[in-house]
């Protein structure tokens, strides 16, 4: 059973978020401690691997990256390793130059002005390479899901990209 | 997670920060990243005619075990002929700078970074 099917949800990368949490709250209180309080100690051990898997399906479905990879795992879409370097080069150059752009936000005049530039600069670029992997899961294909997981490695670089952000942000609005 | 001596050196002293200018049919640009941690590493070689790697910069944005991983690198290459370049090995630089388990990939970032600014050498001399 594949975390979709757990949920009863389709197997659809534009999933109801609301509904799934709701059905995360049902799921987890099936298996609840207090309902096996006097069930024998194997029932309880099941109830207690039953809650983590339920919460291993609740955290790759929840998260739109992360069901996106789970999606091309189940449907058996070739993934370089995690670890296995990217060498799209306009990409990566593209990557090299948002990264300067960040690094320059503190010796900005007004840096409020260019925090709120570099996340919109960071969105637009993120919201594209989302929106092109959200009709390449749809389509379905081997060659749209080829392309959707590539799509899923540069967005991770954003993802990462964000995260500086936001350590910047604190890092300069910490007094 | 603690840092080695060695990796702290080359993040606080990073040797050969900088650029060199790219459209130098001299200069090759190897440019790697690393998707799991959002890594990107910029190394770039000055070759003699000779084959002989004369300067090296790297600019890199990561974690301190990336920063020292192309660091060492730039210090490894000066000198170097390109054969020699191209046998440098990731488990050796993971060795020198004693990296953990965990940060093994940065070495392999740097590895392939050298392979892919020759590549790029390669294909400057070959147009």
């Amino acid at each position: 059973m594949n975390y979709f099917q757990l949920f009863g949800l389709e197997e659809k990368f534009n999933l109801d978020t609301e509904r799934l949490a709701q059905v995360y709250q049902k799921l987890q209180r099936s298996v609840h401690p207090d309902r096996f309080a006097h069930a024998s100690s194997q029932e309880q051990m099941l109830a207690v691997q039953k809650s983590s898997m339920i919460n291993d399906a609740y955290q790759s479905l929840k998260n739109p990256l992360k069901r996106a990879e789970y999606m091309l795992t189940i449907r058996g879409t070739e993934m370089p390793n995690e670890q296995a370097s990217f060498k799209d080069n306009m990409f990566l150059m593209r990557q090299m130059e948002l990264r300067e752009m960040l690094a320059e936000v503190k010796f900005a005049d007004d840096i409020d002005a260019a925090i709120f530039e570099a996340t919109q600069v960071l969105e637009i670029e993120f919201e594209g390479l989302f929106k092109s992997m959200q009709t390449q899961l749809a389509e379905n294909t081997e060659e749209a899901n080829q392309l959707a997981s590539e799509n899923l490695r540069k967005l991770k670089f954003y993802q990462k990209l964000h995260l500086e952000l936001d350590r910047l942000e604190d890092l300069l609005f910490e007094t | 997670m603690a840092y080695s001596e060695k990796v702290i050196d080359h993040y606080e002293n990073p040797r050969n920060v900088g650029s060199l200018d790219k459209n130098d049919p001299q200069v090759a640009t190897g440019m790697v990243g690393a998707p799991a941690c959002g890594d990107v590493m910029k190394l770039q070689l000055k070759i003699t005619d000779e084959g002989i790697i004369e300067d090296a910069k790297f600019k890199t944005y990561g974690c301190g075990s990336a920063i020292a991983s192309s660091s060492l690198v730039t210090e490894w290459v000066k000198g170097k002929s390109i054969e020699e370049a191209a046998e440098i090995k990731n488990t050796a630089i993971a060795e020198e700078l004693a990296l953990p388990p965990v940060k093994i990939h940065c070495s392999i970032l740097a590895e392939d970074a050298i392979k892919a600014a020759l590549e790029d050498y390669q294909s400057k001399q070959d147009s």
